[in-house]
């Protein structure tokens, strides 16, 4: 594994106990610029693991609460007048971090997830007439919770689209937790310190570059999305659970993931396992589901895992 | 009326007395505020009762250095009811113009007086910008330093209308009877319209009292609009009458008198004399839905032995289901292997078994995954690993389903 890729992980460790996947799939995020969104009960260590993120690497951090009465102003900025001396300054919102932990998106309305969305893939910022380029890394962290779903504005499936992953936060193992309860009542959670810093963070970013990719993984690639798209092609008989299949920003996405996955076990080039390890973080929020499916209570982690049982590994 | 000097003159007596005395009012009731002037204007001052009055009010802002808005209205009394017209309002940089018009309607006679509230809200050009800035959703109040102006009430000499007058304005009456012919008890729809311009022709009651039959009435139907001119109303009043035998309708009459004419008339309903054809109450029974019983009902004791039957049922079957395994769907249920160990038992080759633990999507069978992609692929990080046999991996990822 990459020397600084050990580092971060061990320093991140320091203060969250497993959730191995999550820290991985926004390690993943990170590398390849990508936006990720977690969905998972409260108290899953959704915020300290941004925040650790963000005092390993020297970045800063912020965090929104979504609620049904949030303003788009109050999450980009907005012109503030001055009454002293009779002018419009800026105030800037949230937005402006390197990581962001968007809180139960859910919660707000479109004109509030449109405008954070917006922002997510033009990575800028109009207030009135001027505009701000976003400070790199930027990375936003979405969070569901899939438990309340009353008084909660569904995001549409074009706007779940910009985001690169969608990961499923469990709880911890009984011994996992066991640890946290012990570390937490001890305070005895060690202070993260920063191990990397910025132009580290763009190097490994470059590095991801030079991983190399078979034309045969590529082909692979591209044939497990159109299976998502026309599964009869493949001999899969889940056409009639499918209504929409995965866009062509999922397959740059499994590129980019397949890539960072094998980044990260230190490989220097990509294998079908790291295509499988990552397939169902991006594609389970770009699939959607038919009302027969949905009757049926599939979800598309279950037609995920049937293209990947059925299409053959090269 | 805004009178010129000019017109007083010309006016007979009478005339000359009534423009006097409005003038006298419209100079007494114009007085100036610092910063701006109002002017209050009466079309009459001695109207009769329930006759309309036309008031205009006039604010207009004579400092020009500072922004302001006003709040005006009426006050409610006994006395009177009002109703606001329109505004007309200009509202030029620094030069607010702004003209309320009502129509007043008196309805005690003698002398009664009118009182205004009227607010001054004074503010400034940064508050109002301040109020519409940013966000359209999140419009900041505008904030002002508010003063309550004293303006001096309106005297009006109401005159007293002549005796029994029911209604004030010109009026017409329209009266619709569906038909004159119906059986004992049936309804017999009648309907009473009035219209015109006045005092709102809402009256209590509109048939005679002593009557024989039974009325049923509803709320009249008021379709209302005030005008500079009067206020135009529609009232309707459904209503149907019903009686055993034939009777008489007494003629209708409804008292009014017109304010500009100075005259009373008369709106009424002629007699009216409905037949109505008797009927036998041994007809009103109904001998096929309600037939007479002849026999005593003995079907409640054939459901109490179904209700009993039902709950032996559900009893016995929930011992015997405790007793013999063979009852238990849930432990035959139980004994169904699970599928995915048949698919790990089945795979027939390394590559199947990797398909079929990647399509997981579980963090347990990674070292598994890892050994197999090994074998697979002859890892270049672990050149020195042999192919572990497919057995041994299959065993492998068996003990990790446990």
């Amino acid at each position: 594994m990459n020397e600084h890729i050990h580092t971060l992980k061990k320093e991140l460790k320091k203060s969250i106990i497993g959730q191995e996947g999550m820290i991985e799939g926004l390690l993943i995020g990170l590398l390849c610029d990508g936006h990720i969104l977690v969905e998972g009960v409260p108290g899953l260590a959704k915020t300290s693991t941004i925040n650790a993120l963000s005092s390993a690497l020297g970045l800063t951090a912020k965090r929104i609460q979504f609620t049904p009465d949030l303003l788009p102003s109050d999450i980009i900025g907005a012109q503030i007048y001055n009454p002293k001396d009779h002018s419009f300054s800026i105030k800037k919102g949230p937005l402006f971090t390197h990581l962001l932990l968007a809180d139960e998106i859910n919660r707000a309305p479109a004109k509030v997830q449109s405008a954070l969305l917006e922002v997510m893939q033009e990575r800028q910022i109009t207030i009135a007439e001027e505009t701000f380029i976003l400070e790199r890394p930027f990375l936003v962290m979405a969070t569901q919770n899939p438990i309340e779903q009353e008084g909660v504005y569904a995001l549409p499936e074009a706007q779940l689209d910009r985001f690169m992953m969608k990961l499923l936060v469990s709880h911890n193992s009984e011994e996992e937790e066991l640890h946290i309860m012990r570390k937490v009542a001890n305070k005895s959670f060690q202070v993260i310190e920063t191990v990397l810093d910025k132009e580290t963070l763009f190097s490994l970013q470059d590095a991801l570059q030079s991983i190399h990719i078979d034309e045969e993984l590529e082909r692979y690639i591209v044939q497990l999305i159109s299976a998502t798209r026309e599964p009869q092609k493949f001999g899969l008989d889940i056409s009639s659970d499918i209504m929409f299949g995965a866009s062509p920003r999922a397959s740059i996405d499994l590129y980019k993931a397949s890539k960072a996955r094998a980044f990260l076990r230190g490989h220097s080039f990509v294998s079908p396992a790291d295509i499988g390890y990552v397939i169902h973080n991006v594609l389970r929020h770009r699939i959607v589901l038919s009302y027969e499916a949905r009757a049926k209570g599939m979800n598309s982690d279950e037609i995920i895992s049937k293209i990947v049982e059925t299409l053959p590994i090269p | 009326m805004n009178l010129s000097i000019k017109d007083i003159y010309v006016k007979h007596n009478l005339g000359k007395f009534l423009c006097l005395v409005s003038l006298f009012f419209t100079l007494l009731s114009s007085l100036y505020a610092s910063d701006f002037d109002y002017h209050v204007e009466v079309d009459k001052t001695n109207p009769y009762l329930k006759e309309s009055v036309l008031l205009t009010f006039d604010v207009n802002q004579s400092n020009h250095d500072m922004v302001l808005l006003f709040d005006f209205d009426l006050k409610k009394s006994e006395s009177y009811t009002f109703q606001r017209v329109d505004i007309q309002e200009k509202d030029d940089y620094h030069a607010m113009q702004i003209r309320y018009t009502y129509l007043i309607y008196p309805l005690k006679k003698g002398s009664i007086t009118i009182a205004f509230a009227l607010k001054q809200k004074a503010t400034t050009d940064e508050s109002v910008a301040y109020s519409f800035s940013g966000d359209r959703d999140n419009v900041k109040g505008l904030v002002t330093k508010d003063t309550d102006i004293l303006v001096p009430p309106l005297r009006l000499d109401v005159k007293a209308l002549p005796k029994d007058t029911q209604l004030v304005g010109d009026f017409t009456l329209e009266y619709r009877i569906k038909s004159h012919q119906a059986k004992a008890y049936e309804p017999l729809p009648l309907e009473i319209t009035l219209h015109g311009q006045g005092y709102p022709p809402v009256l209590p009651h509109l048939l005679p009292k002593d009557t024989l039959f039974t009325s049923f009435t509803e709320k009249p139907l008021i379709k209302s609009y005030a005008t500079i001119t009067g206020t135009q109303s529609t009232v309707t009043y459904p209503m149907a009458l019903s009686h055993d035998k034939s009777f008489v309708l007494k003629p209708i009459l409804i008292k009014a008198f017109n304010p500009k004419e100075q005259k009373s008339y008369l709106l009424s309903v002629p007699q009216q004399a409905f037949s109505i054809a008797p009927i036998h109450t041994a007809q009103l029974l109904d001998p096929v839905d309600v037939p007479p019983s002849s026999t005593v009902d003995w079907s409640w004791i054939a459901h109490l032995f179904e209700y009993l039957l039902l709950f032996g049922a559900g009893y016995f079957t929930a011992i015997l289901s405790q007793k013999y395994p063979f009852w238990r769907r849930s432990k035959t249920a139980l004994t169904h292997p699970n599928p995915l160990r048949q698919k790990i038992a089945q795979a027939p080759s390394y590559k199947a078994l990797l398909q079929l633990l990647l399509a997981q999507d579980s963090q347990v069978f990674i070292p598994t995954i890892e050994r197999l992609e090994s074998s697979i692929y002859s890892h270049p990080i672990h050149p020195s690993h042999t192919s572990i046999p497919l057995s041994t991996l299959k065993k492998e990822a068996l003990e990790q389903l446990k």
